[in-house]
Parts: C-alpha cells; structure tokens; sequence
C-alpha cells in the first residue's frame, strides 16, 4: 500500500514538472533585451528631435500694473510649458478611481503627475492676449545630450 | 614657542590657521536655490534663495552669467537689478519638473513646481560685472 501511494505521488509530480514553464521560457513571452532597444532608438546619431510645445498662463485679477500681471501670466505659462515637454519626453503617471453604489458613479476621480528634470529649453515665442498668456517652448534633443 | 610634537612652530600653524579661514570667510561662492509654484495656470508662490557658502564648495566652474553690478559686491542687489536675466538664465540650467493634477466629479485642479535645488555658485566680482558660475 505504501509503496503504490509514494508510486502516485511520483507520478502526480512528474506530469506537474511537465506543465510549469520553465523559467527561461516566460522571459521569452516578454520583450527582449534587443526589442526594447529598437524600441528606445529613436535618437540616432547625427539626427536631432525638436520637441515644440505651447503653454498657457492666466494673470492674477488684482495686480498692480498691466506689465505685472504679464509678468506672473509668463511666469505660469513657462512652467506650463515645462510640463508639457515634462509630459512628452518622461510621461505621464496616471490614477484614476470610480465609486459606484446602487448602480451609481458617487465619485470619480483621476490624478494625473509628472516628474522630469528639464534642462536647455528655450522660448520661441510669446504672446499676451485678454490675460491670457502663451509661450511656445521647444527643446532640441540629439543622441550627444545621453551618451556622456 | 613650538607645537606639542616639536616639529612645526606655533605661529606658521596660527597664520595658516588664520590665512585658510579668511580664504574661506572671504570666497565667493554662494549657495542658490529657485523654487516656483503655478496652482491651476496661476503663479502662486516664487520663491529665491541666495546664501552665502560657508563651507568651501567643490566642482569646477561651467556655464557662467555676466551680470552688470555697478561696482557692488552684494550679490542679492546685482541679482534683484537683473532679475529677469538671472531667472531666464536658471530656467537653462535645468529645473525639477514637479506636476500633479486631480480631476474629481469632473472639476479639475492642478499644481506644478519648477525647483532648482541648491546649487553652488562661483560668483566674481570685477569692477563693473559679476560673473556667476555654476559649480559641478
């Protein structure tokens, strides 16, 4: 009896043996090493990327003078600016909840964040209309600013 | 008068001791950080720091700024005189792009910080110009 239950157990491990995948094979299943780096090629040598982009900024209601309130209006257009090349170089982290009850939406929430470091943008062109501020920034990447 | 050991007299220790201290006291490197906050297209807070180093920094000089001083040597009045260059110049040294946004029931709201952190500058006075350098 024994010895027949320890002939079942063998068995019941060996055709389980067969069905795992081994280790190397589920590291197939995801992107390899070489396609991911024909994914991230996209600075190649000796060609740049110009990334343009236009941010928008409101001046305050009570400001002292017409250049103040252009002043803080670029100010927060600049930093608009920022986070859209923020947005497009590194991404954008997004979180998003429902709270449904009784088959109803309670609470919806999505946040979104983005962290980079810019560095080098410059400012095209700037325009001030009705309090609204606009300031076109591009950035220049070529392949020399990552392979220090 | 000699040292305990015997072997370096007490007054060269003295005058080095006084001579590196000034060097330290008299540098002209201050420590810079930049900080502004835009909450829903906004400018909320900006925000300009500027110290005097007191401890000697390391690195070497990149990247510098000339800004007219009219003869003085206080760093914040040659930096308030030309702010708008300074701020536009710190905007190309680099900024840490901080920006969260939430969206609940549809009504939106949003913050972003632009942060230059605290960086250790050269600063050198000649008589009509001061020159300002990052240290890296």
């Amino acid at each position: 009896m024994k010895y027949s239950l320890m002939l079942i157990a063998l068995i019941n491990i060996t055709s389980y043996a067969e069905n795992v995948v081994p280790a190397t094979d589920v590291a197939v299943a995801y992107p390899t090493m070489n396609s991911l780096q024909t994914i991230e090629n996209i600075l190649e040598r000796d060609v740049n990327l110009r990334i343009s982009v236009v941010g928008q900024g409101v001046a305050p209601i009570n400001t002292a003078s017409p250049a103040q309130a252009y002043a803080l209006a670029k100010r927060a257009a600049v930093a608009d600016s920022y986070r859209l090349i923020a947005e497009k170089v590194s991404g954008v982290h997004v979180e998003g909840d429902d709270l449904i009850k009784n088959m109803m939406v309670q609470r919806s929430t999505v946040r979104t964040a983005v962290q980079a470091m810019i560095k080098n943008a410059n400012i095209v062109e700037t325009t001030f209309k009705d309090g609204l501020c606009e300031v076109e920034m591009e950035i220049i990447l070529s392949h020399s600013n990552f392979s220090r | 008068m000699r040292s305990r050991n015997g072997n370096h007299p007490f007054p060269l220790k003295l005058f080095s001791l006084i001579f590196f201290s000034s060097l330290v006291l008299n540098a002209s490197e201050f420590l810079i950080s930049y900080r502004y906050v835009v909450k829903n297209s906004l400018l909320y807070n900006e925000t300009l720091q500027i110290s005097k180093a007191m401890t000697k920094c390391s690195g070497n000089a990149y990247d510098g700024i000339i800004l007219e001083s009219d003869g003085k040597k206080d760093l914040q009045r040659v930096i308030a005189n030309n702010s708008e260059r300074f701020i536009e110049y710190v905007h190309l040294l680099g900024l840490h792009v901080n920006y969260k946004d939430e969206t609940i029931n549809y009504q939106n709201s949003s913050t972003t910080i632009l942060t230059l952190k605290t960086t250790c500058f050269k600063v050198d006075f000649n008589d009509n110009f001061a020159k300002i350098s990052p240290l890296k």
